[in-house]
């Protein structure tokens, strides 16, 4: 991603924004979880001592109940015709109670009330280790028999000249589990540690845990059942006893909070991060775009458009920066008006020292030779042949000045370039061989590029710039050396390079190359490079000069395929 | 005060006045019964309900009377020639099925030619004296020679040799006399039928013995006798298994152990079942109005002889299933449970269907067993098929089949009947009533040889 400052702006809110939504869910979700934990907890205990207070109070009232069986109810029963088949079942029906046996002292039950049909035989129920009021009754279900922990004290008494035992109390069943769950908002349910099964209604889902592992003192754990998580807790129902209460409650409704906490902080998440893309997008936007047109403003500038001013925005940095812009521009465009107006007269100075100059020259020979006939003349001396050398020196300077005015003139009067598609190796072909004549010794190497397109130009004026070129460089080699013409493609354009191995130029001349009426030469107006610089310029292109003393001069004119 | 006594006295005796009046057409009575048969086509009845319905839908040719003897019923009368071998029955004019269609010799000998393939053990029976009968009953021969209707109103069974009581088997409610399409000419005619929930029968005007008093008939079916019992006392049926009502000792307790696997393929553990199990107790205790004579058969099939082997008591252990009849009362159930946990099984017990219960084997199963036909000789038939092939038993039985003398026969049918017990494939745990209870103003109900209930002679009060 591109370092922008709409990205740097959008990465700042970014990070501004989300990390403390995120620590602000990770501390809620935390915080939650274990206040949730800590309340489970608290109720799986809870739950615990209910269930174990119950059921001791179970046992504490079916003790009395059977007490008073024992004591009370037996000594009132009168023997019947039909036998006491059915005395347990209308005792337990007046006490209140889910089971209740007479068993006699063979060890023979005399009456049941939930198992009738086991009336005469032995007593088959089995004790739980530990506790001889937990036992495993046999009560009558449909067509057979089914086994039901009940909690039983028992009691012995003498009832009709024999020692019976009295036992009776409740059943802790499925169903006395389903009341205890449903009075305590918590699964209950009984762990048989010796025959490892549950007590716990079918639907109960620690019915359908398998691989219990319980042992100990009281504990704890989580559990994965049936694809939920419950937190549970057990104890024994007494210490010793392998029968266990199980509480437990799943983890589902802390889940679902988590769960809300989460998607509520992604959606806020979600929504931030959308807000700062748009204030990232809209304050990037407000705060780049006055500095974007500041740039374009400076690209402007630096093109030479002085003249250009940007907007200024509102009354702050920005706007500063702006004002600030806006004052340097003009400040440059006074101080390019200067320079140039400068320039302009130093150009002038230097055109007219220069011209001075070149006109100065053929004007004293030319003062000279009539104050030397007038006064041949005045003396009487041999005034023919003093006036034929005379005259032709004035002559000779005349022509030089000609010349120079007709240089001047050519400079003054450097017409705009027709353009039209050329083809740049036949321009160059064409002015080399021109100067071929005036190569005096060097050796001239044309290197011209294959399949160069056309570029739209002036071919009379390009021709011109070429052979100005030539023509200094072959200058620069009088005693011979080696040109070299090369055109080639670059893109957006064609180049032409034209390098001599002539003296080279330093650093000052290389400066000062383009300005009109330096030469280096003797006799020269100064003026070509100047005119080559125009013609380039006038077709869009630019002039690149490498010299070093010593090292010859290479010039390279690179022009555009079409003019703009 | 006088008047107050005589009018209550006037009541009193208007009441039983009304009474003594006799029967009277009209009324509609509502059964509760713990079977409803799927179709009413004559077959194998093997619960209180489908006798029930059989029994209203169809006729037989004969009936059984009170000593096991047959008595006429579509057939009004029969003789005898070729030495007991031919047997001429002669229908009764004017008995037509319930489309009105007259009946002819020729449904005769249709129901009947089926009635000798059907599963019933009766059937078997005759089919084994019949001329021509085995080979028919075996498809080896649509020939039937024993069976003609020569004549209108006629019917001849030809035997291969003389038979004791050989029409004993038409009694058979799988042999019941029905027209091409499967319409019967008892007492009602069927006009609704949800199959084991409710169905619904009309008094048939047309019937060989006149119209039934009743005019229509609700059978409802249940499957727990509980839930049967509370509808009953909630005043929802008028007659319900149960006492108070008619009774007769028409059904044995029986206790069917499975000879061909562990553990009562060994005869020790057959043995120490029997031994633990005390019939004077289930009957005195659970079974009011039982009784726990040893015998297969109830005393009005077989008088028992009181003599019983006494089975080597043992114990066993593991788990076994047993499958009881709903038909059972519960507790006698609870109590054959409690008697195996004695000897160590842990019984786990599944509650069906008599049907199914007779149906299935393995384990053992617990019925309220009545026989198909109330006769001691095809009673043992039926019993011996229900405990496997014995040879003994079905030699001592062929013997009995081929005893003419009736006395003699039934010396050999005790023999037949103990060596049956002997091999302790089927435990009798007493005779058993079987009773209805009726609510008030319901008359003349009574349970027939067989243990089913008749409603043919039964009003109510107005």
């Amino acid at each position: 991603m591109k370092a922008t400052l709409r990205n740097r702006l959008l990465v700042a809110f970014i990070l501004v924004v989300v990390p403390p939504l995120v620590i602000l869910a990770l501390t809620a979700t935390t915080l939650v979880s274990r206040g949730f934990e800590e309340d489970g907890a608290q109720r799986l205990s809870s739950g615990l001592r209910v269930a174990q207070n119950r059921i001791e109070a179970l046992r504490g009232r079916a003790a009395e109940q059977v007490r008073a069986v024992a004591h009370d109810d037996l000594a009132a029963v009168l023997p019947r015709e039909e036998g006491d088949r059915s005395l347990a079942e209308s005792i337990a029906a007046r006490r209140d109670l889910q089971a209740l046996e007479i068993v006699d002292g063979r060890g023979r039950v005399v009456s049941s009330s939930h198992w009738p049909a086991g009336v005469g035989l032995p007593d088959r129920d089995a004790v739980f280790p530990g506790d001889d009021a937990l036992r495993l009754e046999q009560v009558a279900d449909g067509y057979g028999v089914a086994e039901r922990l009940a909690l039983m004290p028992s009691l012995p008494a003498d009832w009709r000249g024999g020692r019976v035992t009295v036992r009776g109390g409740p059943f802790l069943d499925a169903s006395f589990t389903a009341e205890l769950s449903s009075l305590m908002g918590v699964d209950v349910a009984l762990r048989d540690g010796v025959r490892g099964r549950w007590i716990a209604e079918a639907a109960s889902p620690l019915s359908q845990w398998s691989n219990v592992q319980l042992g100990g003192d009281a504990t704890r754990g989580d559990v994965q059942i049936g694809g939920a998580t419950f937190l549970w807790a057990a104890a024994p129902l007494r210490r010793g006893v392998p029968l266990w209460v199980v509480v437990a409650t799943p983890r589902t409704p802390l889940d679902r909070v988590v769960s809300r906490v989460l998607r509520l902080t992604l959606g806020i998440g979600a929504v931030a991060l959308l807000g700062a893309l748009v204030a990232a997008a809209a304050l990037s936007g407000r705060i780049a775009r006055p500095i974007r047109k500041l740039s374009e403003g400076a690209r402007r500038v630096a093109a030479g458009d002085f003249d250009s001013a940007v907007a200024v925005g509102p009354d702050d940095e920005i706007g500063d920066l702006g004002r600030a812009f806006n004052s340097m521009t003009a400040e440059l465009a006074r101080s390019r008006d200067r320079l140039l107006q400068a320039e302009r007269v130093a150009a002038w100075r230097e055109m007219a020292r220069r011209l001075a100059h070149e006109l100065k020259n053929p004007l004293f020979p030319i003062q000279l030779s009539i104050e030397t006939l007038r006064r041949a003349h005045a003396e009487g001396r041999e005034f023919d042949g003093l006036f034929r050398e005379s005259s032709d020196t004035i002559l000779e300077e005349l022509r030089s000045l000609r010349k120079i005015i007709d240089e001047f003139s050519e400079f003054a009067r450097m017409p705009q370039p027709v353009l039209e598609p050329t083809d740049l190796n036949a321009v160059v072909e064409q002015t080399l061989a021109l100067y071929q004549a005036q190569a005096n010794g060097c050796r001239v190497e044309a290197a011209l590029g294959q399949d160069l397109p056309t570029l739209a130009a002036d071919r009379v004026l390009l021709g011109r710039a070429i052979g100005n070129l030539i023509a200094n460089a072959l200058e620069a080699m009088p005693g011979g050396g080696a040109l070299r013409v090369r055109t080639s493609r670059r893109p957006g354009g064609l180049c032409v390079e034209v390098e001599d191995t002539g003296p080279g130029l330093t650093e000052e001349q290389r400066t000062r190359l383009f300005t009109p009426y330096f030469t280096t030469k003797k006799g020269g107006t100064g003026l070509g490079l100047s005119i080559v610089q125009g013609i380039v310029t006038d077709h869009g292109g630019r002039i690149e000069v490498r010299s070093e003393p010593g090292q010859g001069t290479t010039f390279t004119l690179i022009l555009p395929l079409a003019a703009s | 005060m006088r008047i107050a006594i005589g009018v209550t006295l006037a009541l009193c005796l208007g009441g039983v006045a009304f009474g003594a009046l006799g029967p009277r057409y009209g009324g509609d009575l509502a059964v509760g019964v713990l079977d409803l048969p799927a179709s009413p086509e004559p077959s194998v009845p093997r619960g209180m309900g489908e006798r029930l319905v059989a029994g209203l839908i169809h006729e037989t040719l004969v009936g059984i009377g009170t000593d096991g003897v047959p008595v006429p019923a579509l057939a009004r009368g029969w003789k005898t020639a070729v030495g007991g071998r031919e047997w001429t029955l002669q229908l009764r004019e004017g008995a037509t099925f319930h489309d009105d269609r007259p009946l002819a010799g020729a449904d005769v000998v249709r129901s009947l030619r089926r009635f000798l393939r059907s599963p019933s053990v009766a059937g078997t029976h005759l089919a084994d004296e019949l001329e021509g009968g085995a080979a028919f009953r075996a498809r080896t021969s649509e020939e039937l020679p024993g069976l003609a209707a020569p004549e209108a109103g006629q019917i001849v069974i030809r035997l291969d040799q003389p038979r004791p009581l050989p029409l004993a088997p038409l009694a058979a409610l799988a042999a019941a006399i029905t027209g091409p399409s499967g319409e019967g000419c008892g007492p009602f005619v069927p006009t609704l039928s949800v199959p084991g929930k409710r169905a619904a029968f009309t008094a048939f005007g047309g019937h060989v013995r006149g119209r039934a008093y009743l005019d229509s008939l609700q059978l409802l079916g249940f499957s727990d006798p509980q839930a049967l019992r509370g509808e009953f006392q909630a005043g929802k049926l008028d007659v319900a298994p149960g006492p108070g009502g008619p009774s007769a000792l028409a059904a044995t307790v029986l206790l069917v152990l499975d000879t061909a696997q562990p553990p009562f393929s060994r005869g020790e553990a057959r043995a120490a079942v029997a031994a633990a199990i005390d019939r004077g107790d289930l009957v005195a205790n659970f079974l009011p109005g039982g009784d726990p004579s040893p015998s297969l058969l109830v005393p009005s099939l077989l008088p028992s002889l009181g003599l019983e082997e006494p089975a080597a008591a043992g114990t066993l252990s593991g788990t076994l299933s047993m499958l009881v009849s709903r038909d059972v009362p519960p507790l006698v159930s609870q109590r054959v449970v409690a008697y195996l946990g004695t000897i160590g099984l842990q019984v786990t017990v599944a509650a069906a269907s008599p049907a199914a219960v007779s149906a299935s084997s393995g384990g053992a199963r617990l019925m309220m067993w009545s026989p198909e036909v109330a006769e001691a000789g095809l009673a043992l038939e039926e019993l011996a098929a229900l405990a496997g092939a014995d040879p003994t038993v079905r030699e001592t039985l062929s013997l009995a089949g081929r005893e003419t003398d009736l006395d003699r026969r039934r010396g050999v049918l005790h023999r037949a009947e103990a060596a049956l017990r002997s091999t302790r494939a089927l435990l009798p745990l007493a005779a058993a009533p079987v009773a209805f209870s009726q609510r008030r103003g319901i008359h003349d109900l009574a349970v027939g040889p067989g243990g089913r209930l008749l409603l043919d002679d039964a009003w109510i009060e107005p």
